[in-house]
């Protein structure tokens, strides 16, 4: 019979064993690496090379990777017979040379910031392929609209103060998105956690009039969405809304074909789907008091035993998540529309439609990692080994993303894994890092390494490109923040450079042609 | 026999011996309590109306609405005893995994609130498990709800500690059974009936069943989940097995084609659990074993259920002479016009224009003149013969040329005499500036 077999008799039920008491070998959670990430993190030298050059923390990024990532996207374009754009949602990271690659790739760049959209011009992007999103002050407005740079609107008070800016500094007429929010469904009350963005679908009709008002210097190109939702049947409901709120601005004689479907398509970030669901049980089994505990005091992620019944919600981002990315697109687009009761790509294709993505996290899969040396390695009288970094959970926020991904480790030189007997084998250890603080641990959880580490040895931290990477990086206590490194690999020869000196086109060095 | 009331209906179900050639086993007998036989279908109309009977006619009287986290046959059973009683019924539930079962709960005249997906940007301070979420909207109400709390409402289990589990007892001539086995929902069906069980005979040996983590069975929680419900009791079972869908879908495929019984999943995965479990030791039973196993309720709920796992079981002869035969070859045989050739040809032979698209995208925007037959009613059309005389000149039209080229392919299989495709579809025709009409 199946799979597992639960001898759930308390007699029999061991609370805790020597096998698993402290300083056991937590269950792993293998991170999912594909090529070239998964050779460069084989590549010891060159990556201490770099790291005692620069320092630790040391972000790698991949602009080769983000290519793939865009082909792979467009590939699902292709499949369902569509056009339109797939837009890099540039908030997942800041790095200079994987902006200034897809420049130099059919992808198109979504920005939330007056500093991005300067970021983005600089790196190559021509205004027409460029989108804002997000809040937006005057400044970032008025450059958007100076460049024409299409504009996400986010609420009607947003349209009207753009048109009322056209006309204010006589600038041409801007390129306009409608994001929506909270479609309607029929049958049952589909409930939605509160947005902070995008217009209520019960006000589309005011805002459509808002657009025909001003079309002399607003041009609606089409509606957007985005989500922050897993789940597929609120976009599918939100997609088909877009589709209904198109014919309503074509009836008013709006030329909008603009569905834009935003991002929140998803990493799977794990190699194996079992072991999410073994460390996740492990972790059930260790708030009800019925397994050996494998947290920092007992932390549960939030979950917690309330008289031996389970209570609260899994506080963590689905690691293994098979159906993520272009994979999540596709499903979204097979989907059939609940009312239309056509395929949505049908749907979308039949209304000459054009399609809109924004993947973030998804556009940087695979695509970089975080490195970081070891400092010290301790035991604990309870016997936990503590492993602390030169870095800290600011640097590398997986954690704070509820994502779970065991590090690789990447030892020094001369340091081969026949070293001493006592070294040998797995461990678990928990991650300190760098800040005077109590609360900066890395990881909450003991994670898996392949043996003991020794001051010196590299852990990386595996596709961390997507928002955990350098989003809350800063320089509290004086510590560095990460420098960054692009690599690439031609014939299988690695080249690297500083972030900011990537280009597409390489300076010429010796014996390159003049 | 006649009844006053449809919850007179409820309970005293057959116990049905399952026929030794089907199950193999040598030395058991294998009874089904056959619960999908209660009047709404399931075993849940025991604990739903064990759950209400006390407090209905209170409530009616106050105008309460009754309300229950159930996405299921709690759900189906509650809503049709309020219904009876007068009483609105909400259901709050993750998102609705069955769509027959949305559609028989709305059919009923449920309400139903679906709990939003998970953040794909992880918040901490946010998310939390439905249960908090119902308890946080009944203390904020003022007694306008009837809350049957099922996952920790004892009346749930003392529904089968008074009811199924003597029943069993009965029919088995007042020998309890040797094993018992249940699927692990609410617990409170597998609990209630062990209750009864012990009390008569503390020997029987209890079994649960629970859903393999990957894998949902529709009214079986995992091995995680079960811990999350406030009846479950780990004391209760003396072991417990995990079972997965393609399991569960064996056993119930057996029940349905060879013992008669119109089992759904959960009653399969416990006619699956059962026989594994018991053949493990059968070679070493002394005299004859009795086990009972549930057969919670039935299978026409889960038929989409059903098509995405085992589409085989549910499939249709392939229509021969359809679309879908029509190879690359014949389709790139079909005279594609551009549109300007296409121009030209409509105002010379006054062909029929058919549009294939759906109707939504066609009342939007169409060629003048334009017919529409979306592509699945034209497949339709086509299995009797030519919908259209084969000397009348036909163009087709698609988004982009390709569907169109494959439906004048199967016009001209089928003997018609000038089936056109317009090259590019609709969006050639849009790009090259030709007019377009809107009928709404």
């Amino acid at each position: 019979m199946a799979t597992e077999t639960l001898d759930a008799a308390p007699s029999t039920m061991p609370t805790s064993s020597p096998v698993n008491g402290p300083g056991a070998v937590p269950l792993p959670l293998d991170p999912l690496l594909t090529d070239p990430l998964r050779d460069l993190l084989q590549e010891r030298t060159l990556l201490h090379d770099l790291v005692r050059a620069l320092g630790s923390p040391l972000n790698l990024v991949l602009p080769q990777a983000v290519a793939t990532n865009v082909d792979r996207f467009r590939a699902v374009y292709r499949d369902h017979g569509l056009s339109g754009h797939v837009y890099y949602a540039h908030k997942a990271n800041r790095s200079s040379a994987l902006v200034r690659h897809l420049a130099s790739t059919p992808a198109r760049l979504d920005v939330a910031s007056l500093g991005e959209l300067q970021h983005g011009l600089g790196a190559g992007f021509t205004p027409d392929r460029l989108m804002v999103t997000g809040p937006k002050g005057p400044e970032l407005l008025w450059l958007a609209a100076r460049t024409g740079a299409v504009v996400n609107v986010d609420s009607v008070a947003e349209i009207a103060a753009l048109a009322q800016l056209v006309r204010a500094h006589g600038l041409p007429a801007v390129p306009v998105l409608v994001r929506l929010t909270a479609f309607p469904t029929s049958g049952t009350t589909m409930l939605r956690r509160t947005s902070r963005f995008g217009i209520d679908h019960r006000d589309l009709a005011t805002a459509l009039d808002l657009l025909v008002e001003h079309r002399d210097v607003l041009h609606m190109r089409g509606v957007a969405y985005h989500l922050d939702t897993i789940g597929l049947d609120e976009k599918i409901t939100a997609l088909e809304g877009c589709v209904l709120a198109l014919d309503e601005a074509v009836r008013r004689g709006l030329d909008a074909r603009v569905v834009d479907v935003g991002g929140g398509f998803g990493v799977d970030y794990l190699a194996q789907p079992d072991q999410w669901e073994a460390w996740t049980s492990a972790l059930t089994a260790a708030v009800l008091g019925r397994g050996p505990a494998m947290t920092w005091d007992g932390h549960g992620y939030g979950l917690r035993s309330e008289n031996g019944v389970l209570r609260g919600a899994l506080g963590l981002y689905p690691a293994s998540r098979p159906l993520a990315g272009p994979r999540y697109l596709d499903a979204l687009l097979s989907a059939t529309a609940p009312t239309l009761g056509r395929p949505l790509a049908t749907l979308l294709q039949e209304g000459l439609y054009d399609l809109w993505t924004e993947p973030g996290r998804a556009m940087v899969d695979q695509a970089g990692a975080v490195l970081a040396t070891v400092l010290e390695v301790r035991d604990t009288p309870t016997g936990h080994c503590l492993v602390r970094l030169a870095a800290n959970a600011r640097d590398i926020s997986t954690e704070d993303h509820g994502v779970l991904m065991d590090p690789v480790l990447v030892p020094a030189a001369g340091r081969e894994p026949d070293g001493p007997a006592q070294d040998q084998g797995p461990v678990g250890a928990y991650l300190l890092g760098n800040l005077c603080l109590e609360a900066d641990l890395l990881s909450r959880r003991a994670v898996r390494l392949p043996r003991r580490p020794a001051p010196g040895d590299l852990l990386a931290f595996a596709n961390t490109a997507g928002y955990f990477m350098d989003f809350n990086a800063d320089h509290a206590l004086h510590q560095p923040v990460a420098r960054t490194v692009a690599l690439t690999r031609d014939h299988g020869a690695w080249d690297w450079s500083l972030d900011e000196q990537y280009w597409p086109a390489p300076p010429p060095t010796a014996g390159s042609p003049a | 026999m006649r009844y006053d009331s449809i919850t007179d209906a409820i309970g005293d179900t057959p116990l049905l011996r399952i026929d030794p050639q089907v199950h193999g086993l040598e030395n058991t007998d294998l009874y089904a309590k056959l619960e999908l036989l209660n009047p709404f279908g399931s075993v849940k109309d025991r604990a739903a109306w064990n759950m209400v009977r006390h407090d209905i006619d209170a409530a009616a009287r106050d105008g309460r609405t009754v309300v229950e986290l159930s996405s299921g046959n709690t759900a189906k059973s509650l809503a049709l005893i309020a219904g009876a009683h007068g009483l609105p019924f909400r259901s709050i539930t993750n998102r609705m995994k069955v769509p027959e079962i949305k559609d028989l709960l709305l059919l009923i005249g449920a309400e139903i609130e679906e709990l939003p997906g998970q953040a794909e940007c992880l918040d901490p301070t946010a998310g939390d498990d439905p249960l908090t979420r119902i308890h946080r909207v009944l203390q904020a109400s003022e007694g306008e709800y009837l809350h049957t709390d099922q996952y920790y409402n004892p009346r749930n289990t003392a529904a089968h500690v008074e009811g199924t589990g003597p029943e069993i007892i009965k029919d088995l001539g007042g020998q309890g059974p040797d094993v018992f086995i249940a699927c692990v929902g609410t617990a409170g069906s597998s609990t209630g009936v062990a209750t009864a069980l012990r009390e008569h005979d503390p020997r029987v040996q209890v079994v649960g069943l629970v859903a393999a983590k990957s894998d949902f069975i529709p009214g079986i929680r995992n091995i995680d989940e079960v811990h999350e419900v406030g009846l479950f009791d780990p004391a209760t079972y003396d072991h417990v097995d995990a079972v997965s869908a393609d399991q569960a879908l064996d056993g119930m495929l057996t029940l349905i084609r060879r013992c008669g019984v119109l089992s759904g999943p959960t009653g399969g995965a416990a006619f699956h659990g059962a026989v594994e479990h018991l053949r493990r030791d059968d070679d070493q039973v002394q005299g004859r074993r009795t086990a009972v196993f549930i057969v919670c309720d039935r299978a026409e709920s889960y038929l989409s259920y059903v098509r995405k796992r085992r589409p085989e079981l549910l499939r249709r002869p392939a229509r021969a002479g359809s679309v879908a035969d029509v190879t690359d070859e014949q389709a790139a045989q079909v005279p594609a016009l551009t549109v300007d050739q296409a121009r030209q040809w409509i105002t010379e032979a006054r062909p029929l224009v058919v549009d294939l698209r759906g109707s939504f995208a066609y009342a939007t925007q169409h060629l003048p003149g334009s017919v529409n037959i979306v592509d699945e009613v034209f497949d339709d059309l086509t299995q009797a013969g030519l919908p259209v005389d084969a000397d009348q000149p036909v163009l087709l039209v698609c988004p982009v040329g390709e569907r169109s080229a494959r439906y004048a392919a199967l016009l001209r299989d089928k003997g018609h005499t000038d089936a056109r495709s317009l090259a590019g579809g609709v969006v050639a025709w849009r790009d090259a500036g030709a007019p377009m009409v809107r009928t709404r």
